[in-house]
């Protein structure tokens, strides 16, 4: 899967998550989750399990919310599947 | 008007054998003495892949008790765990006093509760060890112990009167600053008895714990409802975890505040599976305002989520919906032992589940009392089949959808540390979406920034974030935003506080 792929399918997360069509219009990389985006702890949690059932992979030891920018997740996937 | 209820009302809703097995105990201790015998082999804790029994979890505790005494107050920083309950179980039962800390607590909090609690001694997770930072270096002569340790010797259980204190819970409270507050033994037992009442299948359950202990909620119709039903209680070590968890555990009781239920329903969803697993029969929901929406979508995937309401300083059970007679919009009848009344709008509360006091905060405790009633600051009224609703909240304290209490002075206080920040207000406001979110608004005082090379709002933003970053996750906001102009004034130049979620 590509870095667009993943992000496609992330922003399919992001809006679920958040409840909010226009969030993925809002993302840039470098969107911080939590100020840019509006994500709260609950949402983060949401992103976290979707993204572990819509990837098929395991976060190791992070927590919820150590990621600050949308790039981050989409690195951490992406390192996670290659 | 003096509100009361009696348990019988319970009775139709319950089984019947499982309603005559109801017992209350004066104590903890009391409670304990009469279970072990009945359930020693059962499963009563199971976490990271080990099962503990009812009887290795007393010769554990009382393996710990010689460590930490008797008569003494012990706080407990760990995180959700069998350490965490063995020693919260060693600790109200051998004669001690539980000050049970949030886990996510900054060394300096852990530092101030301790003193502030008057504990002793605190038993702490080794995970935690960085939290312990400024208690060592400040209060050198407090015991540590690890929650690790176990001695060779073994100490009984120590008997205990009803009004004996068993539990200090942090709570944002009523005026915002974080206090203790003490509750006695026959509080904790009512609030655990409590949990049994209004529905079918009571005893010798399967719980998930997925709340933090540290919250009455977790501690009290989690974790000691289970124990004193005989149900197996599994600990979910990461919130992340919890589907995978439940997927193995097969749990038949959750409880969930209310965020938690929103999100299990919406990835359920979005994957076309219950994600909770067949077995599950009950959510109970609170610690923040349930939506009804949830209480009428969960039947469709077989599950009855149960609304209730209560406080910290009500050892967390004053109402709960019964099932098969749901009313969407309500927090369910009051359990027994308990008065309510309703003053100007404002529910107040007496009876044995109340707390005795904040502890050390003697201008707080009077401060929440009216002729020896407890004012809960929530806005209710009570239908004419006796089933309560809250209607709002007359006090500044802030609970958000995941049940966090968010004290805005509190907050408040760390923004406005930088020069360039003259006011700020955090508030909970919704988005376009209905989302409620903790926002932050600021007055800036752009003269401590003359000089400062580059974008004066850049600059306090990216300052403001740091801060943001470095608060308890609960305590951050969700939207920053830098103003143009002061606040709205009240007459004696008090910020006029926004109100937008009432």
């Amino acid at each position: 899967m590509n870095r667009q792929q993943i992000t496609d399918r992330l922003l399919d997360i992001l809006r679920s998550a958040a409840d909010d069509e226009s969030v993925a219009d809002r993302c840039t990389e470098d969107s911080l989750l939590q100020t840019d985006l509006g994500l709260s702890s609950v949402n983060m949690l949401y992103t976290v399990i979707a993204i572990e059932e819509t990837f098929g992979i395991i976060f190791d030891d992070v927590t919820v919310l150590s990621f600050r920018t949308f790039g981050d997740v989409v690195d951490y996937v992406e390192r996670k599947l290659s | 008007m003096i509100y009361t209820t009696d348990r019988e009302i319970f009775r139709k809703y319950t089984d019947p054998e499982e309603f005559g097995k109801i017992k209350e105990y004066g104590s903890v201790t009391e409670m304990w003495e009469a279970i072990l015998p009945q359930y020693a082999d059962r499963v009563a804790v199971e976490d990271e892949g080990v099962k503990h029994t009812f009887s290795e979890l007393e010769n554990d505790a009382a393996r710990f008790r010689p460590l930490i005494g008797t008569g003494r107050r012990v706080g407990i920083l760990c995180r959700n765990g069998y350490g965490a309950v063995k020693a919260y179980i060693a600790a109200v039962t051998g004669g001690c006093t539980a000050v049970i800390l949030p886990p996510q607590l900054p060394a300096d909090a852990v530092f101030g509760c301790c003193m502030k609690l008057g504990v002793n001694e605190l038993v702490y997770d080794p995970a935690l060890a960085d939290s312990l930072a400024t208690v060592k270096k400040a209060a050198p002569s407090l015991p540590l112990i690890s929650v690790d340790d176990a001695s060779p010797d073994r100490s009984p259980v120590v008997p205990a009167a009803p009004s004996d204190p068993c539990v200090i819970m942090f709570t944002g409270g009523t005026t915002g600053r974080s206090k203790g507050a003490l509750l006695s033994h026959r509080a904790v037992m009512e609030g655990t008895v409590n949990g049994c009442y209004g529905y079918k299948g009571v005893f010798g359950q399967r719980y998930l714990l997925v709340l933090p202990l540290s919250h009455v909620f977790g501690l009290i119709r989690n974790l000691m409802t289970s124990l004193y039903t005989g149900s197996a209680l599994f600990i979910c070590r990461n919130n992340k975890d919890m589907f995978r968890d439940i997927a193995v555990f097969r749990p038949t009781v959750l409880v969930l505040v209310p965020a938690l239920a929103d999100m299990a329903l919406s990835l359920s969803r979005k994957f076309g599976r219950n994600m909770l697993g067949d077995d599950l029969k009950y959510i109970i929901c609170g610690a923040a305002a349930v939506s009804p929406y949830l209480i009428q979508e969960y039947p469709k995937m077989g599950i009855s989520l149960l609304a209730g309401y209560g406080l910290t300083e009500s050892a967390n059970l004053v109402s709960g919906n019964p099932e098969s007679q749901r009313k969407p919009e309500s927090v369910g009848i009051p359990y027994p032992h308990q008065q309510l009344r309703i003053e100007d709008g404002e529910l107040w509360l007496r009876g044995d589940n109340m707390m005795d006091c904040y502890v050390g905060d003697e201008a707080e405790t009077a401060a929440a009392y009216t002729d020896g009633w407890f004012r809960t600051g929530d806005l209710a009224r009570i239908d004419e089949d006796g089933f309560l609703y809250i209607t709002g909240r007359i006090k500044e304290i802030i609970v958000l959808p995941n049940g966090e209490n968010v004290s805005p002075a509190e907050v408040e206080a760390r923004f406005n540390e930088p020069a360039f920040i003259r006011d700020s207000q955090v508030f909970e406001d919704v988005t376009e979406s209905g989302a409620h979110i903790l926002a932050l608004e600021v007055v800036p005082r752009m003269e401590a920034l003359a000089g400062a090379e580059g974008d004066p709002k850049e600059i306090i933003v990216s300052a403001l974030n740091k801060i943001n970053d470095s608060l308890p996750p609960y305590q951050r906001v969700s939207r920053i935003v830098v103003r143009d102009s002061d606040f709205e004034r009240t007459p004696s130049m008090k910020i006029k506080r926004y109100n937008k979620c009432k």
